[in-house]
């Protein structure tokens, strides 16, 4: 299906892969392309063929939402061979990336240290707590979640997630998995040349993929970025330094940090919102609010929200809040997201809710959005607001 | 490349993300079976791929070539021994159909309660 194969690009706080277990992690990739490619696309003819009929000659109506789709989808076998696919390779993708990880887990956290002496800054809590909707379930069934360690200064779960993003998207992020900061890089610097931010703050980071392109994008600016587990921080702080860009990590929650008020020209957020939940959204907001100076922009990078998707559309790109561990993405998709800036105190400014073009794959764009497509619609859509 | 840490500092990673598991056919065994089938799937794609990799290897060594092996003729003794490999494989695979028909076929055998009620007690006086 894709035109070329985009391999990661490697930096030196990736683990080093042994011939199978590289061979392992391409059929992941390729297992996911083929379900996207050939098993996803008959959803629709069985829906169209077999499960609506199925619907209206019990109920004497169109299906007109998610219950309504999967009343009878549930029971079609193409959809059950789909998503028990689905679920496998999302299980295959976390095992693959996890071997040589685990096989290497101590000169990973040594050579990470290391690595980490030139560039930008890290600084660790110990006493943060992991927040419930963190630890309630394994976020995207990553085992371990985002924050388990298992070694002092531990980059495990952080290498693994490094590699899986890449894996998850198929190479349809870029080499460094950097397409939703890149895209947003791009997309502010057209439609708001004169906007020059000179500190920059990156809300539930990771391993810094995304926060990266703001880095190399506004080169004069100074970039933090925050997450409340230390094994993203500390991997994203040695990752930044193999890259050679300069980015404070701070193990920080997002609903409440350290820094002070006003203090920031530009906060965003990569595909942080919908792994929160409705109070920490709220919060969330606020403290956006409350770093940005007036005149600031707040953006949020994510999927777009439910509203004006077909029922059928929306019962499948809403996979992911009960087969895939991400308890807060279906009413995360559903929010007032109008409302949820004014209640955090953006009053000044209407919010806006745009569709960015991707930076990397313009030649692929479908703009659809699809469970297990993960950047493949070729946009981004972005929620945000001026201060 | 390091190999994998088996001394006192070895860690075990958790393997099973937190959260039910949820399961789409009517009888999750089917589930789980799929799943074992893609892991399978998965191992033979690395066995190909290190084939694949073997191949180049050997290409770019100038060993042989991948034309080396579609041309490669199987004389008399390999092929009888080919033949030989895949009965034996087949009788292995499916051993346990093959058990159920000599069960048929033998006398009825007791009933495994009886046979432990007499190992248990064939020492009462």
């Amino acid at each position: 299906m894709t035109a070329s194969f985009v391999e990661q690009q490697h930096h030196d706080a990736l683990p080093t892969t042994n011939h199978d277990e590289l061979a392992r992690q391409h059929f992941v990739r390729s297992f996911k392309e083929y379900l996207v490619a050939a098993v996803h696309p008959g959803l629709k003819t069985a829906y169209e063929k077999r499960a609506k009929p199925n619907f209206v000659a019990k109920h004497q109506r169109e299906p007109e939402n998610i219950a309504d789709v999967g009343e009878v989808m549930r029971d079609d076998p193409h959809y059950q061979a789909w998503s028990s696919l689905l679920r496998t390779s999302q299980e295959m993708m976390w095992s693959c990336t996890q071997l040589p990880v685990e096989r290497t887990i101590h000169e990973l956290a040594a050579s990470a240290q290391e690595q980490s002496q030139t560039h930008g800054s890290l600084r660790l809590d110990p006493e943060l707590v992991i927040p419930p909707y963190h630890t309630g379930v394994d976020i995207h069934c990553q085992p371990g979640g985002y924050h388990t360690e298992y070694i002092p200064s531990d980059v495990a779960q952080g290498a693994i997630y490094d590699r899986a993003v890449y894996l998850y998207a198929m190479g349809q992020m870029g080499g460094d998995n950097a397409d939703m900061g890149d895209s947003t890089v791009a997309w502010l610097k057209q439609e708001y040349p004169a906007f020059k931010p000179s500190k920059i703050l990156d809300m539930g980071c990771a391993v810094g993929h995304s926060t990266l392109p703001y880095a190399s994008g506004f080169p004069e600016a100074e970039v933090h970025a925050i997450d409340v587990a230390a094994p993203m921080v500390r991997h994203a702080h040695a990752r930044a330094n193999a890259k050679s860009l300069d980015v404070h990590f701070a193990q920080q929650n997002a609903e409440s940090t350290d820094y002070a008020d006003e203090s920031f020209d530009l906060v965003v957020s990569h595909i942080l919102l919908h792994e929160t939940s409705s109070k920490a959204i709220k919060n969330i907001i606020k403290e956006c609010h409350r770093v940005l100076k007036p005149g600031g922009w707040m953006l949020h990078v994510e999927t777009p929200p439910y509203e004006g998707m077909s029922p059928f559309d929306t019962f499948l790109f809403d996979w992911d809040s009960e087969n895939n561990n991400e308890p807060f993405w279906r009413k995360s998709h559903s929010l007032d997201l109008d409302e949820l800036a004014k209640l955090g105190g953006f009053q000044r400014h209407s919010p806006i809710q745009v569709m960015v073009p991707s930076a990397f794959q313009e030649a692929q764009r479908t703009m659809t959005f699809q469970g297990g497509d993960f950047g493949g619609g070729g946009v981004w859509f972005v929620y945000g607001c001026q201060k | 490349m390091s190999d994998a840490d088996t001394g006192a500092n070895a860690i075990k990673l958790r393997r099973k993300a937190k959260g039910k598991r949820p399961s789409y056919f009517s009888d999750p065994d089917v589930d789980r079976l799929l799943s074992m089938i893609m892991a399978l799937t998965g191992e033979l794609s690395v066995t190909r791929d290190r084939l694949d990799t073997l191949e180049r290897v050997a290409a770019s060594k100038g060993l042989f070539s991948s034309d080396d092996i579609e041309s490669f003729a199987l004389n008399q003794e390999a092929l009888d021994a080919r033949a030989q490999r895949h009965e034996t494989l087949f009788r292995e695979v499916n051993r346990v159909i093959a058990s159920a028909l000599e069960d048929l076929e033998a006398a009825p055998s007791e009933e495994y309660g009886a046979v432990v009620d007499l190992v248990e007690n064939d020492d009462a006086v």
